[in-house]
């Protein structure tokens, strides 16, 4: 079985008055088990020229439900008015701004495709989903 | 303003034959401008007692309203289960739309624009509509320990 991680680190000297330190890491296991994720769509990149409205990144059907699946997503824009919107089921998650990425939880099931909106033309995004 | 950033580290030796070395990290500014978010909620941790019903249809924690924040925000919200047992799950919500699982030792760090819009979900048309986008969590088992925290605007 493979054996991947995940670690996030949230640091912040002035956020309040008592330092942000926070660093917490996962190894990635198939859902209530201790075996190891064992698929990968590799991180993928793509550019879109023009805008886009929910366009499906990732596609339940292609998961096994009731999966421990990944699902990383960045936005490399560089400009901060240039964001990318996210939704699962319909549903907005939230909108990644310049520089900006997510890491969820996904479970694959019916009728949560994961979408993205753009709001600009040429906005990049790197995107991978790490599988049962 | 404050300057706070994350920072995602995903590694693999075997996933594929190409080791998985990513790293990036984002300042977290307020949407569409690079002003610091100036808000948290610090790090939170709770317990909850109960588990959720099986069906989800009663027991979730509302860990985040999103009447509490501002509309269209660039907020980030961080939540892990620190449950050690490989089979307590929480369940994460936006409304009654599951969104994932987080297993034992899982964390998530997600976007929120905490919009309190009504949605249609269930395809084209909608089969019905949801009010809001709070952030609920369904916990598997008794006793199961939660950390989470908003940056916000």
């Amino acid at each position: 079985m493979a054996t991947t991680t995940a670690t996030i680190t949230l640091n912040s000297s002035d956020l309040t008055g008592d330092a942000l330190n926070l660093s917490t890491t996962t190894t990635l296991y198939k859902a209530g088990q201790t075996v190891g994720l064992e698929n990968t769509t590799g991180m993928g990149r793509v550019t879109y020229t023009a805008t886009v409205t929910d366009t499906v990144l990732f596609a339940d059907d292609e998961y096994a439900d009731a999966g421990a699946h990944k699902v990383y997503i960045a936005n490399k824009a560089t400009d901060a008015t240039h964001y990318v919107e996210i939704k699962v089921e319909g549903v907005t998650l939230g909108r990644l701004y310049a520089g900006d990425w997510l890491f969820i939880p996904w479970d694959g099931a019916g009728g949560t495709d994961i979408k993205v909106t753009t709001a600009h033309a040429g906005v990049v995004v790197e995107y991978m989903a790490i599988f049962e | 303003m404050a300057t706070t950033t994350a920072t995602v580290t995903i590694n693999s030796s075997d996933l594929t034959g190409d080791a998985l070395s990513l790293s990036t990290t984002t300042t977290l500014y307020k949407a569409e401008q690079t002003v610091g978010l100036e808000n948290t909620s610090g790090v939170a941790r709770t317990l909850v007692a109960a588990a959720a019903a099986t069906n989800l249809s009663s027991g979730l924690v509302n860990l985040f309203l999103d009447a509490k924040y501002t509309n269209d925000g660039a907020h980030k919200v961080y939540i892990a289960n620190k449950a050690t047992d490989a089979t307590h799950k929480a369940t994460v919500l936006i409304e009654n739309v599951v969104i994932g699982v987080l297993y034992a030792g899982d964390w998530m760090f997600i976007p929120w624009t905490s919009n309190s819009t009504t949605t249609p979900i269930g395809g084209a048309g909608g089969l019905s509509t949801i009010t809001g986008v709070d952030i609920k969590i369904a916990t598997s088992h008794a006793n199961m320990v939660l950390e989470h925290m908003i940056i916000s605007e």
